[in-house]
């Protein structure tokens, strides 16, 4: 964490990274590596394809924050409970089931895209995620509403869980949805990925008090962890220990995840805001690299073996743009149809 | 066939009621909805009927509970919303724009958005400026939503049974100032389809279009041209979005003059639109330019004689119908 991280006191989420390892087993971990350099890849070459001009609009990636959403996947599966995030969503609809292909046509307007076109980078989904949202805090009620429809239809053993960004927690909307959920009693994991940024200001120019998720979770009396959100062990364990808490008590919690982003808020944010000398800082918490030396220390893989695994995802998202730019866009025909559900 | 006679306030509980049985799925919340019964006891006796579970009184947070009844429609609850009044919709305007008008477009169809926003649309008595807005034409403008306000008892029944049936965010717009409006409707159950307009009085000289509440003045204007000779067809538009061009179009063609009178302002209003629907489909039918009678263009005020004088009535829509008449009236 950098020196600024330090000036907050976060009480870290407490647990050890080997032994949570071994719990994982190997084959989740590598399954976990696998997911987190599937995003990796996904979004170089999203932001390389932008660069090219194929995509357009708003794109803003999740690098340096893998661990969050992944670790999430990984305690809580795939297949069930009910999932909302922010415009930065290519990770979690990647994690929840969305192809590499699906996702990269969606980006450069396809109609084989993951909304067919008519969402673009900010609006991905997958059958039990509802969005990619672009309104910052927009999606907390929506959440909140995810874990009502769990409640009302009498579903014990799931969750809803609601990503926003640190900028959102000042949004009327999460305060609201805090004070329904707790209400109301909920079962919904809210994540405040914490990323030190609103956009270009830093956290501590926007917000009054700190830890965040701490002293927001105090006033409306729910239950909160504060968790290192570059290391996946920590996120998975944070995850677990949330999702038996929401279940079992069938109460709201909140996770701040603290975290970095590699790269500006979006695309065509330049980051002057941060020095090259911090960012290097900054990238040396990479929350890959992290699991990679914890995983080759406790041989469950070599370097080679990483290389190899990198080099599969780096083919798949380099063949995925070929496969996007080669695929047709909407037919201009249909442009009207699909406003209204029939 | 059976009837009874009930208000308007009543044929709405008996919607809310019939679909609540017919659909457990179905649920209300809102503000005072479930043990006050509702701020303008539209609800009453409902939460007696379905408990705490499905009749829900929400904190004065309108976001937050707009914004998870959304929630819970994208996994296929049905919910209705009811906002005290539409005034504090606003308050909400982002989560029903941008989550549930656009939902099932923006995730390519993936998702569909069951949801009914309803309660009262527009003035009612002195409320003032805050208090008084008329939404239709604010929410009419986005794609992705059905607006619905109707004026008698029988459709405030049959339609918003069917908002409720639709997979689409529905807006029902109703008006406080008659929901002691009395009718009699069949004891059996029916449905009015949304999109469709309906012809509340026949005439073959003028069309007189309107909506909610304003269609008692335009029937009172109605009858005073009767007496001077001048047939006046007065339609009811009951849906806005769809707009159901059709029924207008076919009686503009009929009649060539036309007046369209709403509650809401004239900039960018529902009447605008449906001028240039007329424009673009009945020009050459048209034999008097199209008048339209709409709120003033200031917020509204308070004081009673101003109040009269800015929202439509008998005598502006009178002195309308009169300029559109010029070569019928002898």
């Amino acid at each position: 964490m950098t020196e600024k991280t330090i000036s907050i006191p976060y009480n870290f989420h407490k647990a050890d990274a080997e032994s949570i390892l071994q719990e994982i087993g190997k084959e989740k971990a590598l399954l976990a590596l696998d997911e987190m350099l599937k995003i990796r890849n996904f979004e170089k070459r999203g932001e390389q394809s932008y660069q090219m001009g194929k995509v357009w609009g708003f794109y803003h990636a999740y690098t340096g924050q893998e661990a969050i959403q992944t670790g999430a996947v990984l305690a809580l599966g795939k297949e069930k409970n009910l999932w909302v995030t922010t415009y930065r969503c290519h990770a979690l609809a990647l994690l929840l089931g969305m192809t590499v292909e699906e996702g990269m046509c969606e980006l450069y307007g396809k109609v084989n895209g993951n909304a067919q076109g008519r969402g673009g980078s900010m609006h991905f989904y997958t059958d039990n995620l509802f969005g990619g949202n672009g309104i910052v805090g927009g999606q907390w009620p929506m959440g909140a509403g995810l874990a009502f429809s769990l409640k009302y239809r009498n579903i014990q053993n799931e969750v809803a869980v609601c990503f926003g960004g640190d900028g959102s927690v000042v949004q009327g909307a999460f305060h609201e949805s805090m004070n329904l959920a707790k209400l109301w009693k909920l079962p919904l994991i809210v994540v405040i990925e914490n990323n030190q940024l609103g956009m270009g200001t830093q956290i501590q120019r926007a917000i009054c008090n700190f830890p965040i998720g701490e002293n927001f979770a105090k006033s409306y009396a729910i239950k909160s962890y504060t968790v290192d959100g570059m290391s996946l062990p920590h996120c998975y364990s944070v995850f677990k220990e949330a999702y038996q808490y929401a279940t079992k008590e069938r109460e709201p919690v909140i996770i701040e995840a603290v975290t970095q982003r590699f790269r500006g808020h979006s695309i065509s944010d330049s980051a002057e805001y941060r020095s090259k000398e911090e960012l290097e800082r900054i990238k040396k918490d990479d929350p890959i690299d992290q699991f990679c030396e914890l995983l080759k220390s406790k041989h469950m893989i070599t370097t080679d073996e990483i290389e190899q695994r990198q080099k599969k995802w780096n083919d798949i998202a380099v063949a995925a743009m070929k496969f996007a730019e080669e695929s047709p866009f909407p037919n201009v025909l249909s442009l009207e149809e699909g406003v209204m559900a029939k | 066939m059976a009837e009874q006679e009930i208000d308007i306030r009543e044929a709405l509980k008996q919607a809310m009621d019939e679909e609540m049985e017919r659909d457990g799925d179905v649920f209300i919340l809102g503000e005072e909805v479930a043990e006050y019964h509702g701020a303008y006891k539209v609800t009453k006796d409902l939460w007696e009927k379905y408990g705490d579970k499905r009749v829900i009184d929400t904190p004065i947070s309108e976001c937050g509970f707009a914004g998870l009844a959304i929630g819970a429609a994208l996994t296929g609850l049905r919910p209705i919303v009811e906002f005290m009044s539409f005034n504090f919709s606003f308050v909400a305007f982002d989560q029903i724009v941008n989550n549930a008008f656009k939902m099932h477009y923006m995730s390519g169809g993936r998702f569909k958005v069951p949801i009914v926003f309803r309660g009262p649309n527009g003035a009612a008595a002195q409320v003032s400026c805050q208090h008084s807005h008329n939404v239709e034409s604010i929410y009419g403008h986005l794609p992705g939503c059905k607006i619905v306000s109707p004026s008698t008892v029988y459709d405030s029944k049959g339609l918003l049974k069917s908002a409720i049936r639709d997979d689409n965010p529905i807006l029902v717009l109703e008006n406080e100032m008659i929901y002691g409006k009395k009718e009699k409707i069949p004891v059996d159950e029916f449905l009015v389809p949304i999109g469709k307009a309906n012809i509340l009085v026949p005439g073959k000289d003028i069309t007189l279009i309107s909506h909610s509440r304003m269609l008692i003045h335009c029937l009172e204007a109605a009858e005073v041209m009767a007496k001077k000779g001048i047939r006046v067809e007065v339609i009811d538009l009951r849906t806005i979005k769809p707009l159901d061009i059709g029924t207008i179009a076919q009686s503009v063609k009929k009649t060539g003059r036309v007046v369209l009178v709403e509650e809401g302002h004239r900039f960018a209003g529902i009447c605008a639109e449906i001028a240039s629907e007329i424009m673009e489909h009945c020009f050459d039918y048209l034999d008097a330019p199209v008048e339209r009678v709409c709120q003033k263009e200031t917020p509204l005020p308070y004081s009673p004689p101003l109040e009269a004088e800015t929202i439509p009535n008998v005598r502006r829509i009178l002195s309308a119908l009169k300029k559109v008449a010029q070569g019928l009236l002898t």
